[in-house]
């Protein structure tokens, strides 16, 4: 019997963590959420995940800093992640490679492509 | 693109936003304007950081749905995130969002309540996001005329003449970009 991947969503905004739950969880993913990287830093000290999907822009940690601290620690390292964001700036984009972001989504989201990117980088 | 003037009367800088259309601002001689009809316009402020914007906007219909009366909610939300965005870019707190909705008219009796559509798309999610909706006028069978000066809040809506209202079609998704996922 395959196991049930674990996803891990951070966005601050209620209305896009309600779509995603929706999107994720009818297909058969485990959901996890966060509202900002703290509380996706704080729920990651003591459990595993298979997939981090991450907004950019959130209060109190946003989604390159939630990149850089799970690329420099040593638990979740390797986990991918998927940014989802409404930015379009090559900049921005760039910058989340640098920090180690497995791909990049741009909002609004398709939920059949998300799902395809889901299967791909979860192994 | 948007367009500007000065008002002689007030000696306000009024810049008009059209459908499809966000614009965020901090100066207290900015006041931005609109005529809704079925489109619902946000107007949103953090009375702390004396920053404010405005969004106009008609969702269309969902992609695969077959009810008339139903809205794009993945744009919706998509819509109201650019407009939180750019507050939040300007120095705006989340926390501190104030809001007024307004439009949402079914001007075309017979013809699909879409005003009331967008108009219950966004008051819930505003709901959800709990940003207090301090004053709404939403619904009826009348255009309306907003100006919203963004650094204090302040709010003026006026019932104006139906034909006032161009009533352009539902602004589709982005072509490109949305949802594409692009792996490194």
């Amino acid at each position: 019997m395959l196991q049930t991947i674990r996803i891990l969503t951070v966005d601050d905004s209620a209305s896009m963590r309600a779509l995603l739950r929706h999107a994720l969880a009818d297909p058969g993913f485990d959901v996890v959420q966060a509202e900002d990287g703290v509380a996706a830093l704080e729920w990651l000290a003591g459990n595993e995940v298979d997939v981090v999907i991450t907004d950019i822009n959130m209060p109190r940690l946003d989604g390159f800093g939630l990149i850089e601290r799970l690329r420099g620690g040593s638990r979740h390292r390797d986990r991918p992640i998927l940014v989802l964001t409404t930015e379009s700036s090559d900049e921005k984009k760039a910058r989340a490679r640098a920090a180690g972001a497995t791909g990049w989504i741009v909002k609004p989201f398709d939920p059949e492509k998300l799902i395809a990117a889901v299967r791909r980088v979860a192994h | 693109m948007l367009t500007s003037h000065l008002s002689p009367e007030t000696g306000m800088q009024r810049i008009t936003v059209l459908q499809g259309q966000a614009h965020v601002s901090g100066a207290a001689g900015d006041e931005l304007t609109t005529i809704l009809g079925s489109c619902v316009a946000s107007c949103l402020f953090d009375p702390a950081a004396k920053v404010g914007g405005m969004n106009h906007f008609l969702l269309p219909e969902p992609p695969h749905s077959h009810d008339p009366a139903e809205v794009d909610v993945h744009y919706g939300v998509y819509l109201m995130e650019i407009l939180i965005n750019d507050m939040l870019r300007r120095g705006a707190r989340k926390a501190q969002l104030r809001a007024h909705l307004y439009g949402g008219a079914n001007l075309h009796v017979g013809m699909p309540p879409i005003g009331s559509a967008n108009a219950a798309f966004a008051k819930s999610f505003l709901e959800r996001e709990r940003i207090p909706l301090l004053r709404e006028d939403l619904g009826g069978a009348h255009a309306r005329r907003i100006e919203f000066r963004p650094a204090t809040g302040q709010v003026r809506c006026r019932a104006v003449e139906n034909r006032l209202a161009q009533e352009a079609p539902p602004a589709p998704r982005p072509a490109h970009g949305g949802g594409d996922v692009e792996l490194f």
